[in-house]
């Protein structure tokens, strides 16, 4: 059964928390989803930009207080 | 379609130019393009092993924020982007010969992939898009 796992990573600058998402993503398994808490801005779109790049599935952005939970499924 | 290879060209030792080619390579690898880093002149001196954080990162407008603010430390994206994409390091053998530095002896831990000409990483990187800093 798919799993989401959440990972905090408010407080780091570009490109920290994309580099936590990938590092989290490599040890997932596929159908797995990840959500990265960032309280980067330009993680909101950068980690979409990544997704459709790499070929995973990019499952939805939402915005909180001043940060982002974006959250990515794991296709391959 | 695979994408075009990346080469960076790394020849400042300030701490901003540092931060960006790291950025640049780390991210770059992880989105499954390959990319080569050639490290000479002065931006070899802050790989060298053993040096504190403060002894390694100098210079740059942004420099102390980056050493007080939660900024990803460059050496560390390199690493990363080695261990989650296809990077390669190489350091300039001449800049080696005038330190009579080994990589696998005076610089960081396992960083690099060897030394490396400039008429070799010139000529590797026509098949791809250079950037120099």
């Amino acid at each position: 059964m798919a799993e989401r796992q959440t990972i905090d990573a408010r407080g780091a600058f570009c490109p920290g928390p994309l580099m936590e998402l990938i590092a989290a993503l490599k040890l997932a398994t596929v159908g797995d989803e990840v959500e990265i808490l960032s309280s980067d801005k330009g993680s909101a779109t950068d980690i979409p930009a990544w997704v459709a790049k790499v070929g995973h599935e990019y499952v939805g952005t939402t915005e909180h207080d001043g940060y982002w939970s974006v959250v990515v499924r794991k296709a391959k | 379609m695979a994408s075009k290879p990346l080469f960076i060209m790394l020849c400042s030792g300030e701490h901003e130019k540092i931060q960006l080619a790291a950025m640049i390579a780390s991210v770059a690898a992880v989105s499954d393009r390959p990319v080569e880093v050639f490290v000479t002149m002065n931006a070899v001196l802050p790989f060298q092993r053993g040096l504190s954080k403060e002894q390694r990162y100098q210079g740059g407008h942004f420099h102390e924020e980056f050493m007080v603010k939660n900024v990803p430390d460059a050496i560390e994206l390199f690493e990363q982007g080695k261990m989650l994409g296809d990077l390669k390091m190489w350091v300039c053998s001449m800049v080696l010969d005038l330190k009579h530095w080994e990589h696998d002896r005076d610089l960081v831990d396992g960083l690099f992939d060897g030394p490396a000409g400039l008429a070799k990483f010139l000529s590797d990187a026509e098949d791809g898009e250079l950037i120099t800093l």
